[in-house]
């Protein structure tokens, strides 16, 4: 019966508002897509990328990112390197404040930390501070929680030690999983003192989340928007529907297939840029004959004509891939392919001899299988991929569709995978995200590909620093690039329709755009 | 005798929702855990110390039969768990946020249907053959034909894109946003409804005692409504109980095409990410729904043909 009142009021509060706001053009609030439903708005508990977007929003680490997805000074003013990389200090901001009023202290981020590494907690993100001083043997249950590389100095200054250096451990300070705790309501993410730039006000799941400026922010003078308003929406097409019919000002992504349309028809508010991210073809190094022979895998990987691939079966501003590393890491320069420098006539010509080299398909024409997850552009990639082996090797492929939960675990197995679609995203702006990988026996590699020298010079990285390192992770790149684990095809881009009247979105590698930096022009002020 | 009759029927059905449900909870536990992969298997492999802790949270390290019992012992009580892919919520919740919003616009869709559909059968019945049956009933073959997902957004685009008259989509319980989805919701059962009501109605018009009536000099439309809606709209009541059910658990085309968070999402994407509390919570429900709406079919059968009450003598 309650229900039944709250519902017929919604109604007519609802009706209500939407009369009325018709008109009063949403002064300084902002209209996001979201992507799908946050998977969770707990710290410990988010991993899906519309969740930590939603918490950079709300909550604020160590560390943040500018405008530009540049790291800045967040909840800490100030930090310093110490023991040759192994120890950081930072400084807090003395106007560091949760949404009560309590000043946020160092024991704040102590006590969230070793939350994160309580069984209990079962934090899926929690390995990403791998790097931290025992951590992995607190995850072992070898040590005590409490021997977490974390400590209180003063409540205004906080140490953070590294079993080795990790330079890109100042991005996962960043990231939700290293943000700090306010014991109070640890478990609602309704009611529990935030420290970001927004608190949340309602929440529907995959209706919408509101949420409002923060005044207790410490640099809440900054913030323009004083409301955002995200709708989950985790169909494109629909997303797109409510941008045209004016109900959103920023999407999330566009449709697959509707770039063209759009750069014809909404110039002026599609924003495509590079992200780090690769997607890929993998080998399973398990299968006798890809796994046997680097020309073979060379070959294939020539053979695909990554410009008709990206231009006609893409076709929404993603670049032709050469290497695993995608351009834009500060400091990197990504090892490519030798053959990138070619001419497409000359990479197959060299395909068709290494292809002859390798011995394969001379009595009869080689049979391979191309598995991938269901969805469309992965399709249309199988399909022309397929087409261009056909046509330059003579290779016959057969396409696998699968769904993604069966696609993962046969792709974890190794057992019936011969290629693979793969690909990452940085988990932060450096190599290491993605060279890590391929490393023999780590768990995310899929290729089952094991060189010592990789291994070697992927360990030496993780002993120096500076320049040296980046050029020892580029010396290791290449060795990939010459055996060829996978063929990468191409680098994602980011997408966005943004509305010409909203301020403070600008394009960045890292796709981050906190809501903090976005403001509105009011069209008749 | 007869309300004795009623009740003993009513209680044996009750009675029969129990195996009913226990069949239906076994078979669906069973069938998604067969599915390949699990709730934390993505594009990232978790630690195997993480995934230990994960699988110990949701018990999901012990034998298959341990869980199956304890997930009897949840359901008694109500409780549905925790979801594993909406970690902030329990499943419960998720159904109870989801339902009224798929309840109304399946509800609305289905008033909308019942009398615009047994009005178009009605009509088409008693022009029958005529131009007025054709064209009736050729658009109603169209209703049924074209697919909703191609209706939806050819929608969103006339009246929300171009001519702005409504939101393309999105959900705040105004009426602004039901009209759409319910429109695209409701025409497939409009054609079907009118396509029922015109063919039983045909049928008894021809009968002996709507003959009877005419001959005694009723008006036409006096004929209809009182002797001849009530028998022609029985098979339409048949229909109804199990597309009722279907319609009020979510349509997960509709969902997606509208952005509506209501029910039908959850058994997709409970089955996609192997969110089993999710996926067994909305079988268990919708299963209720059905056997429940069923039985107020039978009821309703029974008010209006007085032929198969349910008395003995």
């Amino acid at each position: 019966m309650q229900l039944h009142s709250i519902r017929l009021c919604a109604y007519v509060v609802a009706a209500l508002t939407m009369v009325l706001s018709c008109h009063a053009a949403g002064a300084a609030e902002i209209r996001r897509g979201l992507g799908p439903e946050p998977d969770s708005l707990h710290i410990h508990q988010a991993q899906g990328l519309a969740a930590v977007n939603l918490l950079r929003d709300m909550r604020e680490g160590l560390i943040t990112f500018d405008a530009d997805g540049e790291l800045v000074p967040g909840q800490a003013a100030s930090w310093q390197e110490l023991d040759g990389g192994k120890r950081y200090r930072f400084q807090l901001r003395a106007e560091a404040r949760w949404s009560n009023g309590d000043p946020v202290i160092a024991e704040d981020f102590v006590w969230a930390w070793r939350r994160a590494f309580t069984p209990e907690t079962a934090a899926a993100t929690a390995g990403l501070l791998k790097d931290v001083k025992n951590a992995d043997r607190i995850l072992k249950g070898e040590v005590s929680v409490e021997t977490l590389g974390i400590v209180a100095v003063e409540p205004g200054v906080l140490d953070i030690l590294l079993n080795e250096p990790a330079p890109w451990i100042l991005e996962i300070l960043a990231h939700p999983v290293s943000f700090p705790l306010h014991r109070e309501a640890v478990d609602d993410p309704l009611t529990a003192p935030v420290n970001g730039a927004y608190m949340i006000t309602e929440w529907t799941p995959r209706a919408s989340i509101r949420l409002e400026r923060n005044p207790a922010y410490h640099a809440t003078g900054t913030v323009q928007a004083e409301k955002i308003e995200y709708f989950p929406i985790e169909e494109p097409a629909a997303e797109l529907s409510r941008y045209r019919a004016g109900e959103l000002d920023i999407t999330e992504t566009i449709p697959a297939g509707r770039f063209s349309w759009l750069e014809e028809n909404l110039p002026g508010d599609l924003r495509v840029y590079p992200y780090l991210g690769t997607f890929w073809l993998g080998f399973n190094f398990h299968h006798p004959a890809l796994g046997f022979s680097g020309e073979l895998r060379t070959a294939l990987s020539l053979a695909v004509n990554r410009e008709i691939l990206v231009k006609t079966v893409l076709g929404a501003g993603e670049l032709p891939a050469w290497s695993i590393v995608p351009p834009g890491i500060t400091g990197y320069q990504p090892s490519m392919m030798a053959p990138s420098l070619m001419s497409q006539e000359e990479r197959e010509a060299e395909a068709v001899r290494l292809f002859k080299q390798s011995g394969f398909g001379r009595h009869e024409p080689l049979l391979l299988e191309l598995r991938f997850n269901t969805s469309n552009v992965h399709r249309r990639v199988a399909v022309a991929v397929s087409a261009m082996w056909k046509q330059v090797l003579g290779v016959n492929t057969q396409l696998v569709n699968e769904e993604w939960k069966v696609f993962v675990n046969n792709r974890k197995m190794g057992v019936i995978t011969e290629v693979f679609r793969g690909g990452w995203i940085a988990d932060y702006a450096d190599p290491s995200s993605f060279l890590d990988l391929f490393m023999s026996g780590s768990g995310m590699n899929n290729t089952f590909y094991q060189n010592t020298d990789f291994d070697m010079l992927m360990k030496s990285a993780a002993l120096t620093g500076g320049a040296t390192r980046m050029d020892l992770l580029r010396q290791a790149e290449a060795r990939l690039m010459k055996d060829m684990p996978v063929i990468p095809l191409y680098y994602y881009v980011s997408r966005h329709l943004v509305r010409p009247r909203i301020t403070g979105f600008r394009e960045n590698v890292r796709d981050v755009h906190l809501s903090r930096y976005l403001g509105v022009i009011l069209e008749n002020p | 005798m007869r309300q004795e009759g009623l009740l003993r029927h009513a209680t044996t059905r009750l009675l029969g929702l129990v195996p009913t449900l226990l069949i239906l909870i076994t078979i669906a536990f069973f069938l998604i855990r067969m599915a390949p992969g699990g709730p934390f298997d993505g594009e990232k492999v978790l630690p195997p110390e993480i995934r230990a802790n994960l699988d110990a949270n949701y018990h999901l390290d012990e034998p298959l039969l341990q869980q199956y019992f304890r997930y009897l012992g949840q359901i008694i009580t109500g409780d549905f768990g925790p979801s594993f892919q909406y970690k902030d919520w329990t499943v419960n919740e998720l159904i109870a946020q989801g339902f009224p919003v798929s309840a109304t616009i399946g509800g609305l869709a289905m008033l909308l249907a019942f009398v615009l559909g047994t009005l178009i059968g009605t009509l088409a019945a008693l022009r029958q053959n005529s131009a007025v049956d054709y064209s009736v009933m050729g658009v109603a073959m169209l209703g049924i034909s074209i697919p909703n997902f191609v209706v939806a957004p050819l929608l969103i685009l006339v009246v929300a894109v171009y001519a702005g008259w409504l939101p393309a989509g999105g959900w705040d319980w105004s009426w602004q946003r039901m009209v759409l989805p319910v429109i695209t919701l409701a025409l497939p059962v409009i054609a079907y409804i009118a396509r029922l009501t015109r063919g039983s109605m045909i049928e008894v018009l021809h009968s002996n005692y709507i003959r009877t009536a005419r001959a005694k000099g009723l008006p036409e439309l006096l004929v209809i409504r009182r002797h001849a809606l009530k028998p022609a709209i029985l098979p339409v009541i048949s229909y109804m109980g199990p597309a009722t059910a279907a319609l009020i658990t979510g349509s997960v085309v509709i969902e997606r095409i509208y952005s509506i968070p209501g029910l039908g999402s959850y058994f997709v994407q409970g089955a996609l990410n192997r969110d089993y509390t999710l996926v067994m919570g909305v079988v268990v429900f919708y299963g209720v729904v059905i056997v429940v709406l069923n039985f107020i079919v039978d009821l309703l059968y029974a008010w209006l043909n007085p032929r198969i009450r349910y008395d003995v003598t």
